[in-house]
C-alpha cells in the first residue's frame, strides 16, 4: 500500500522539493502545512503514516508541533527536517518523539532511504 | 589516523591511569565493606573509554584486551564478597600490560594481541561467574530457573525470541562515516534503546552527546530490557546511518541498577569541554619567551637613561606600561603552568599498594590537598623523589602486621601525603605511622661511613641527625632490597627539593613514625637572586640559599689551620674566596671585605667576594651545551644592561 505523508515547512520553495521527492520514490503526499499550528490540525484531520517536519517556523515551532502530534498518537512517525547547525534541535525533536531527522541539504536518495528505513521498508 | 594517535595516547594513558587509582580505592572499599558499586562503574567507564579509543584507532590488540578487562569489571559488578587481592593483581597486570600497548603503538606499528592476559582475565570472569552461581544465597523470593551464563568467550548466548525477563544487552553501534552529525544519530539511538529498557550505561553518556561528542563515531550501551536481541537489533535497523550494529547478552540476567554514576565524572566531563590540551613544551617555550620580553624590557629602560632629559620622561611612560603588560602576561603565563598535585600524587597510593604486597605488608595511602597547584617544572621533578618517599615509608617505615599487632598497632600501615599552601609556597607532608627512625642510629652510620666525625656528630641536635639519611651512603636500613636501603635515594630526593629551590626536613620518633616535610616554591622560572662582584665579573647566587651577608675589615678574620674563618651566627664558617673558585684573577684586597655566608653541602660556608651589588628578581634560563656541564653553574639570567650573568650552584662549585 503506498504510504501517504504531510510534509511540513514555511518555504514553499522546501515542501515543492520535498514533495518531489516523495512522489518520485512512490509515496503519496496528502497535504501540506506552512507552520506547526496548520501541522497538528492537518495531522488530526489526515493521519498519514509519516510526517515531515521542519523545525523552525512561525506561530509554532516544529518541536512544539511533533509534541502535540505525540501527545495524539503515539505511534506517530515524523521525520524533522534540519540543518547543520541545528544539532541540539533535532535532540530536542527527538526527546519530544521524532522519530528520525534529514539534514539539508538534501539528497533525494538519501531521504527516501531515511524514510523507508523508519517505515520498516529498508 | 596517525593524527589523533598522540591524542589517543594521551587520552588512553589517562584513563588507564584512572583505572589503576580506582583499582586501589576498590581495594580499600573491598576490604572495609564499604560501597564500591561507584568505583566498579568508573573503572568500566575507563576500560569502555579505552577499548573504544583503541578501536577506532584499529588498535584490535588493546581494544580486545580492554573488552576482556571489562568483562571482568561487569562480573565484578555482580559480585558481593570480597574481591582478592589476586583479582586487582591481575587488573593491575592488566593496565599495566594495556599501558605498554599504548607506549608501542605510539611509535610503531599496532600492538599486538596478549592472548595469554586475555585467557587470564577470561578464567577469573568464569571464576567469579561460577562463585556466584554457586555460592552465593539466592534471595529466596527467586522463581524460576537461572539462566546459565554463556560461555566465556561467546558472543551471541542462546536467547529465546519472545521478550522475558529483562535482562542486561551490551550494545554496540558505529555511525557511517558519511553522517554529518554523528552526536545526533548517538542521541537517537540512545532514545531508542531507552524505549525499550532501562538505559544502565553509555559511552558517550547523554550529556556528551548533547554537546556533540562522539569520539570514534562510537556509541556504547548496557540496557537492561525484556526484549531480544533480535528484537534491539531490528528495532535499531530502522535508523539510518548506522554501520555497524551488534547487541549481545551482557550477563546471565539484569543485575540490580547501578548506583547512579557520581556527579564528579559528569562535571569533569564539562570542565574538559572547555579546556584544551597543549603540548608541555609549547608552555615551556611560553615562559621561555616571556623571559626574554622582561629582559628586553630591562634593556630598554636601561637605554632610555642615556635619552636627553625631554625625551626620557615619554621613553619611561611607555617602559612603565610595557613592563605592566608583560608583568601581566608573566603572570598569566605562569598561571596557565600551574598544575595539580594530583597529577604525580594519583599514581602513589598504587605503587605503594604493589611494594606492599611484595615485601608482605598492609598500607592504606590517604592523599589530601593534592587539587593545590604548582609550576609544572617543579611537579615534574617532584614525581620520582615522592615516590622515593613513599618506598621508603612502606619499606621501612611500616612494620609487618604481626609486628605491628605487637607494638598494639592497627594492622594495616596508614602513609598519608598531604599538600597544602602557605603564602608562595607549597607545603607537602609525607607521614607514615610506622617504626620511625632513630637519630642515635644515623649519627652512628654516619660516622662509620666516614661522613662526619664522632664530635661533629655529637654535637648534632636530633632534627639534624635526621638529616643525616640525606647524606650519600648513610641508611640504617638492616637489609638492603631492591626497593630501597642502599642510602642512595634519600640523598637524590634532597638534591632534588633543593634543585627547584624547595627544602627538605625530617622529623620522627622511634616507634611512632616519621614525617617527611617538603617546602616547594610556586615556581622556579622567577627566583631572588642576590647579585655581587668578582673581579670584573658579576655573578649571581639564588636567595633561597643565602643566610646572609656581611661586610667586615679584612684584618679582623681570624683563621684556623691557615684558612680564614668568619664568626658568624654564634659559631665559625670557613671563608672561601670565590675569586679563586672560579678561578679569576684576586681582586685588590681591600681593607673591608664582603662575605656571603651560603647553604654549602656540608654546612655553611663563606664566600669572599669584592661588592655585594643587590638583589634582583632574575628570569633564570637554563644553560645550553657546554656551559651546563661547568660544575658550580646552574643557569644564567640577563641584567637590564644586557648583560649575562651566571647563577651559581654554591654546594657543586666547592665540590669541584
Amino acid at each position: 500500500m503506498t504510504k501517504r505523508v504531510l510534509v511540513v515547512d514555511d518555504a514553499i520553495f522546501m515542501r515543492n522539493m520535498i514533495k518531489d521527492i516523495f512522489s518520485g520514490g512512490g509515496f503519496e503526499v496528502v497535504g501540506e502545512a506552512a507552520n506547526g499550528l496548520e501541522a497538528v490540525e492537518k495531522y488530526k484531520e489526515l493521519r498519514p503514516d509519516l510526517t515531515t517536519m521542519d523545525i523552525v517556523m512561525p506561530f509554532k515551532s516544529g518541536i512544539e508541533a511533533t509534541r502535540e502530534i505525540i501527545k495524539q498518537d503515539s505511534k506517530a512517525v515524523i521525520v524533522m527536517c534540519s540543518a547543520l547547525g541545528q544539532e541540539s534541535l533535532v535532540m530536542e525533536a527527538i526527546e519530544a518523539g521524532a522519530s528520525d531527522f534529514i539534514v539539508k541539504p538534501f539528497k533525494s536518495e538519501d531521504v527516501l532511504s531515511v524514510v523507508k528505513k523508519v517505515l520498516g521498508e529498508a | 589516523m596517525g593524527k589523533y594517535l598522540g591524542l589517543f595516547v594521551s587520552e588512553a594513558s589517562d584513563h588507564l591511569n584512572g583505572l589503576a587509582e580506582d583499582l586501589v580505592r576498590l581495594e580499600r572499599a573491598s576490604r572495609q565493606g564499604e560501597d564500591r558499586s561507584h568505583i566498579v562503574d568508573s573503572m568500566f567507564r575507563h576500560a569502555h573509554s579505552v577499548k573504544g579509543m583503541a578501536a577506532s584507532m584499529q588498535f584490535d590488540g588493546i581494544s580486545s584486551l580492554a573488552h576482556r578487562a571489562e568483562d571482568l569489571l561487569g562480573a565484578l559488578r555482580r559480585h558481593a564478597g570480597p574481591i582478592s587481592a589476586e583479582i586487582v593483581d591481575l587488573l593491575l597486570v592488566t593496565v599495566d600490560g594495556l599501558m605498554a600497548m599504548v607506549e608501542k603503538g605510539s611509535s610503531g606499528p599496532p600492538p599486538p594481541p596478549d592472548p595469554m592476559l586475555a585467557e587470564r582475565l577470561a578464567r577469573a570472569v568464569a571464576a567469579l561467574r561460577q562463585g556466584t552461581d554457586g555460592s552465593a544465597p539466592l534471595p529466596a523470593a527467586t522463581p524460576g530457573p537461572r539462566r546459565r551464563p554463556p560461555p566465556a568467550g561467546a558472543s551471541e548466548p542462546a536467547s529465546t525470541p519472545t521478550p522475558g525477563p529483562a535482562r542486561r544487552l551490551a550494545v554496540e553501534v558505529e555511525i557511517a562515516g558519511s553522517c554529518p552529525v554523528p552526536a545526533v544519530r548517538g542521541f537517537l539511538v540512545l532514545k531508542k534503546l531507552g524505549g525499550l529498557g532501562a538505559v544502565v550505561l553509555s559511552s558517550p553518556t547523554v550529556e556528551d552527546l548533547k554537546a556533540g561528542r562522539i569520539p570514534g563515531k562510537r556509541l556504547d550501551v548496557l540496557v537492561d530490557t525484556a526484549e531480544a536481541p533480535q528484537s534491539v537489533e531490528r528495532a535499531l535497523s530502522q535508523i539510518s546511518d548506522l554501520s555497524r550494529v551488534v547487541v549481545r547478552g551482557a550477563g546471565p540476567e539484569a543485575a540490580p541498577p547501578m548506583t547512579p554514576a557520581p556527579a564528579r565524572p559528569e562535571a569533569a566531563g564539562a570542565e574538559s569541554s572547555r579546556t584544551v590540551r597543549v603540548r608541555a613544551e609549547l608552555l615551556d617555550y611560553f615562559l621561555d619567551t616571556v623571559g626574554e620580553l622582561i629582559l628586553a624590557t630591562a634593556r630598554l629602560r636601561e637605554v632610555g637613561r642615556a635619552l636627553p632629559a625631554t625625551h626620557r620622561r615619554t621613553h619611561e611612560e611607555g617602559v612603565d606600561r610595557l613592563h605592566a603588560i608583560v608583568k601581566d602576561l608573566h603572570g598569566k603565563v605562569m598561571a596557565v603552568r600551574m598544575t595539580p598535585l594530583a597529577v604525580v600524587t594519583d599514581r602513589l597510593p598504587r605503587a605503594a599498594r604493589d611494594l606492599a604486597r611484595k615485601v608482605g605488608k598492609q598500607v592504606d595511602v590517604q592523599l589530601s590537598g593534592t587539587e593545590i597547584e604548582i609550576d609544572r617544572a617543579i611537579l615534574d621533578e617532584l614525581g620520582d623523589p615522592l615516590l622515593h618517599v613513599l618506598r621508603n615509608a612502606v619499606d621501612h617505615g611500616i612494620e609487618s602486621p604481626a609486628q605491628r599487632e605487637r607494638a598494639g598497632k592497627p594492622p594495616v600501615g596508614r602513609i598519608s601525603l598531604s599538600a597544602r599552601r602557605d603564602r608562595d609556597r607549597v607545603i607537602l607532608e609525607v607521614a607514615d605511622d610506622g617504626k620511625g627512625m632513630d637519630p642515635s642510629k644515623l649519627r652512628a652510620a654516619a660516622v662509620a661511613r666516614g661522613a662526619i666525625g664522632p664530635e661533629q656528630a655529637a654535637a648534632l641536635s636530633d632534627r639534624e641527625a635526621l638529616l643525616l639519611c640525606c647524606l650519600p651512603g648513610v641508611s640504617t636500613a638492616d637489609v638492603v632490597t631492591d626497593v630501597s636501603g642502599r642510602g642512595v635515594g634519600m640523598d637524590a630526593v634532597k638534591k632534588t627539593v633543593e634543585a627547584v629551590g624547595g627544602t627538605l626536613e625530617i622529623e620522627s620518633a622511634p616507634g611512632s613514625g616519621t614525617r617527611l616535610v617538603l617546602r616547594l616554591p610556586l615556581t622556579v622560572a622567577v627566583q631572588a637572586v642576590l647579585l655581587v662582584r668578582v673581579g670584573e665579573e658579576v655573578v649571581g647566587l639564588p636567595i633561597a640559599k643565602v643566610h646572609g651577608a656581611v661586610e667586615v675589615p679584612t684584618a679582623s678574620l681570624e683563621r684556623s689551620q691557615g684558612e680564614p674563618v668568619l664568626g658568624y651566627g654564634g659559631g665559625h664558617v670557613p671563608v672561601h674566596d670565590l675569586a679563586r673558585l672560579l678561578g679569576l684573577p684576586p681582586g685588590p684586597q681591600g681593607a673591608v671585605c664582603s662575605v656571603v655566608v651560603a647553604e654549602g653541602e656540608g654546612g655553611r660556608i663563606g664566600l669572599g667576594v669584592d661588592a655585594l651589588l643587590g638583589q634582583e628578581e632574575a628570569v633564570l634560563k637554563p644553560l645550553a651545551r657546554p656551559l651546563n656541564l661547568v660544575p658550580g653553574l646552574s643557569a644564567v639570567t640577563v641584567l637590564g644592561s644586557g648583560r649575562p650573568v651566571f647563577i651559581l650552584d654554591v654546594p657543586r662549585l666547592l665540590a669541584a
